[in-house]
């Protein structure tokens, strides 16, 4: 479970984030929505070490996240799939996958056929290099990454970005999945909605950078007046 | 520097100035004191006249900088009079290597392009006066030095086109491997270049016979020799510089500045980046055979291991203790270049260092290297820029 | 073809082989700090060559030859760390030249400290190789011991340098943290360490080849004794691109090799003339070096 306690960021005179809490329960989908530069990547940046906080608190279950080093707070067991995926395109994927599996004390084989098995595509593509590989595939190869390492928390920014429906639908049932049976805690930014929505049980929407609703999410997808003012056009 | 602008009414005051410098040493009793009188006066009435029309430096920029050039150039002519030979030496020797520190000033500052091979520039002008004079001795002296600066732009253009691609650790290879090919270059045709020994130049440069009458009859030969040299050297310097600070600010200049910042931007907006990067390196080069000449004409020779990696470095060093891409950071540099070894072995002789052992021999180095350290870790644009900073905040 | 023009040829190639194998260590040192820290290290034969110093102040020729290896290696390591740690630290994501300018002052540092405490005349180590050439036909052949010695190390450190950054743990979390920093970081690497290590791991490597330079009978070892190695070091980086390992050795052997020919059949001033030439047309066909792998830019 990560508890956010009254977290303020900013960058220089910008504030970003302003006294943000909210609550992501193990085992469950919490997504986080909002419009462009509302803070949503701030906030997982934040989380995971790549951005200190001004004030406020984030804790993992008992230990205190904010200001500490980023490679730390991985070690503990937080899996950030960053915007962009961050694949590396010069290694190939068995490489990029070995060095997810880096720091967990797994049997690398082992591990590797893991994801292997739930991401065949990755297995058939292996010694490629990464740069070959399609949008779709990045995604994968990216959650496979953080995967790989047996991560008890999982922030993923914006995963469904630029993939196809059908894609963004498998995506999404992938990683309903996965919380369920690995009892994971998943942070979900996405800017669309709707798709979150779908598979979170949760939902935090901020609005440069506040937090203006924190509730179950079909309390949130009944709710028309918010849908409108925050979401745009949710089906 | 700030430019002040002028407009009619200080054209016409300079104007002035030369005729009553022209009229106070020919009525004079002494000469001496004319031309000291003289001088002042032109100062005095130079220095009011710019600065009650100190105001809006667009009207004439170009005047503007031409006034101040000759008002600098009027000072520091003034102080050769009646400074010491060896004063007047350095002095020259520091101006050229100033013309040199700007030519690199501006190839870093403006188009952003590294070179670590501007000794060897320097040296082909050096090269090319020695050589042109011992062939050819009765061509002037202002000749002979735009050959000089001819060559050094030529060099720069074979460097300069294969250049403009490279990135900043292989431009920094290329121009290394240039300044230590050059010693061999110059070994390869020693019938023309002399080899290591070097050039003499067949006859030294003399003052006209006016200027020597100025002094009198008991001044020493050495005395007025190099007070001409250093009054040369300081011309030529305002001149090099003049034509820098319009450079600069011209279109140009703009279009390197445009290059050196953004690339892609600049070849959106049609500025050729090849061309921008050659004219720099050519700009750069012809200004350090220009310092390079100077020097064969103060020195009266030409020595070429002088011009060596270790020299391309220590002009590197001077344009960043001095300020990259600045104009007065040439100067400090050129400054510092010809006082530091005396700084140094003053400090050494009152620190009670044994000044013949390794650590004396070696101090000059370790400061240098030290001071460049702390320079480009701390203040990164030099001295010219950290003034710059301090009074900027004044200011506000 | 008559006897002594062939022996001639493999004189040179020999000769040259073993004069590349150096100049392909440094231009390999060169490429692992550029690769890990994106940094030119112009003071890559300097900071070998005070850690050498320190290896011969400390053994002073009393227990031996490989013990003195062995303690400048160690040296050279500290010596890389500890200059990565305090200076160059600040100088990741400044403008290009501030890094250069930095580490020449360094070089500019290191080499009086060195010649103010110990002096410019050469000191000889003496080891166990013999440094007088073999003889082929009655004719010497560029080829002694201690050249084999030297074939030999560079080929290991080669070797060892590659299946360090291919096949191991530590290999992928350099490559990577070279590569993207902060998903290494979100990956738990540690990547401050990483840049450390790379600066350690090329110190390193630049010091077996300092000491293999110095140990040579008739070089010796003076605070300048890698000054013209670096030059050509530094070339044949340049021509094989900063970012391939591969390309340095293979650069640094054939230029080596080629430019032993020219000394040999021209002239010794044509040599580094000769090698301005070999890099000026390689990076008019490729700036970034000819084996490199980065072709575009980013825009």
């Amino acid at each position: 479970m990560i508890v956010v306690e009254e977290l303020c960021v900013s960058y220089g005179a910008v504030q970003a984030l302003r006294e943000v809490s909210f609550r992501a329960e193990t085992g469950m989908i919490t997504a986080v929505l909002g419009a462009n530069g509302a803070g949503k990547t701030t906030l997982l940046r934040t989380i995971s070490g790549l951005k200190e906080p001004s004030k406020g608190n984030i804790t993992l279950d008992d230990h205190s996240l904010a200001r500490r080093k980023p490679e730390n707070i991985a070690r503990l067991g937080v899996g950030h799939v960053p915007e962009g995926r961050g694949v590396i395109s010069e290694f190939t994927v068995e490489e990029n996958l070995r060095l997810g599996a880096m720091m967990a004390k797994v049997n690398l084989s082992d591990a590797l056929d893991e994801q292997y098995q739930r991401f065949p595509v990755l297995g058939e593509r292996r010694k490629q290099h990464a740069a070959k590989l399609s949008g779709g595939e990045r995604q994968m190869l990216a959650m496979a990454r953080a995967l790989i390492a047996r991560p008890t928390v999982l922030l993923l920014d914006e995963p469904s970005l630029g993939l196809a429906p059908q894609v963004t639908a498998q995506l999404m049932h992938t990683i309903h999945e996965l919380c369920a049976s690995k009892s994971l805690t998943v942070i979900l930014v996405e800017q669309n909605a709707s798709t979150a929505l779908r598979i979170a049980d949760h939902a935090v929407i901020l609005y440069l950078g506040r937090v203006v609703a924190n509730d179950a999410a079909s309390t949130i997808v009944a709710d028309e007046d918010l849908r409108q003012h925050y979401l745009g056009k949710v089906e | 520097m700030k430019w002040i602008a002028v407009g009619r009414r200080p054209t016409i005051t300079a104007g002035l100035i030369v005729v009553a410098v022209m009229i106070t040493s020919l009525v004079a009793s002494s000469v001496r004191d004319g031309v000291a009188v003289g001088v002042a006066l032109a100062l005095a009435i130079a220095g009011g006249a710019t600065l009650t029309t100190a105001g809006l430096r667009e009207a004439h920029p170009v005047l503007a900088r031409a006034t101040l050039t000759v008002v600098v150039l009027d000072v520091a002519l003034f102080a050769t009079y009646f400074f010491s030979s060896v004063t007047n030496f350095n002095l020259a020797i520091g101006a050229a290597m100033s013309i040199t520190l700007l030519g690199l000033s501006f190839l870093t500052g403006a188009s952003g392009q590294i070179s670590l091979g501007n000794s060897a520039f320097m040296g082909v002008g050096a090269l090319a006066v020695a050589i042109w004079a011992n062939h050819h001795s009765s061509t002037p002296m202002v000749a002979t030095l735009l050959l000089a600066v001819a060559c050094g732009a030529f060099v720069g253009l074979l460097l300069g086109l294969p250049a403009t691609r490279l990135r900043g650790p292989y431009l920094a290879g290329m121009t290394l491997a240039f300044a230590v090919a050059f010693s061999a270059i110059v070994n390869s045709f020693t019938s023309w270049t002399g080899g290591d020994a070097g050039l003499q130049l067949p006859t030294a440069v003399t003052p006209p016979g006016w200027l020597s009458s100025l002094f009198n009859a008991q001044t020493p030969l050495l005395r007025v020799n190099t007070m001409w040299l250093a009054d040369i050297t300081i011309i030529v310097t305002g001149v090099a510089f003049f034509f820098m600070a319009n450079l600069f600010a011209s279109r140009i200049g703009r279009a390197m500045r445009l290059v050196r910042d953004n690339d892609v931007a600049a070849e959106l907006v049609g500025v050729s980046l090849s061309r921008a990067r050659v004219i720099a390196f050519m700009v750069s080069s012809a200004y350090a055979a220009l310092g390079g000449a100077l020097w064969t004409l103060i020195n009266n020779s030409v020595s070429p291991p002088t011009f060596s990696l270790a020299l391309s470095i220590t002009i590197l060093s001077l344009v960043v203790i001095g300020g990259i891409g600045t104009i007065s950071g040439a100067l400090i540099g050129g400054v510092i270049y010809a006082y530091s070894t005396n700084v140094i072995s003053w400090f050494t002789q009152h620190a009670g260092i044994n000044s013949q052992g390794n650590l004396a021999s070696q101090l000059p180095g370790i400061v240098f290297g030290g001071l460049l350290i702390l320079t480009m870790l701390f203040a990164p644009m030099g001295i010219a820029g950290a003034v710059r900073r301090l009074w900027a905040r004044r200011r506000d | 073809m008559d006897a002594f023009l062939t022996s001639r040829i493999i004189s040179d190639i020999l000769g040259g082989l073993t004069n590349g194998v150096i100049y392909g260590l440094v231009a390999l040192s060169l490429v692992l700090v550029w690769r890990s820290t994106g940094i030119l290290n112009f003071a890559q034969g300097a900071m070998p060559m005070i850690a050498t110093y320190l290896g011969m102040v400390v053994f002073a020729h009393r227990f031996g030859y490989w013990p003195l290896v062995a303690i400048a290696i160690v040296a050279g390591f500290s010596v890389g760390g500890v200059t990565e740690r305090v200076l160059v630290r600040h100088l990741y994501g400044k403008p290009e030249i501030n890094p250069i300018v930095v580490m020449v002052g360094f070089l500019i540092v290191l080499e009086g400290v060195a010649a103010a405490i110990w002096s410019t005349s050469p000191r000889g180590i003496p080891n166990p190789f013999s440094p007088i050439d073999w003889q082929l036909g009655g004719k010497p052949i560029a080829l002694s011991p201690f050249g084999v010695y030297e074939i030999v190390t560079a080929l290991v450190v080669m070797i060892s340098v590659a299946v360090l950054f291919r096949f191991t743990k530590l290999g992928l979390q350099l490559r990577a943290s070279a590569l993207a920093p902060e998903v290494s970081r979100l990956l738990g690497v540690r990547v401050s360490r990483m840049l450390t290590l790379g600066w350690v791991l090329s110190t390193g490597v630049g010091t077996i080849c300092t000491v293999l330079v110095a140990s040579n009978f008739f070089t010796g070892l003076t605070p300048q004794v890698m000054d013209g190695i670096f030059a050509f070091g530094f070339i044949a980086a340049a021509v094989g691109g900063l970012d391939s390992p591969v390309g340095a050795i293979v650069a640094g052997v054939s230029i080596g090799i080629v430019l032993q020919f020219v000394g040999d059949f021209v002239n010794s001033n044509a040599i580094i003339i000769t090698a301005l030439v070999i890099l000026i047309l390689s990076l008019m066909v490729r700036p970034n070096g000819l084996f490199t792998k980065n072709t575009a830019r980013r825009v």
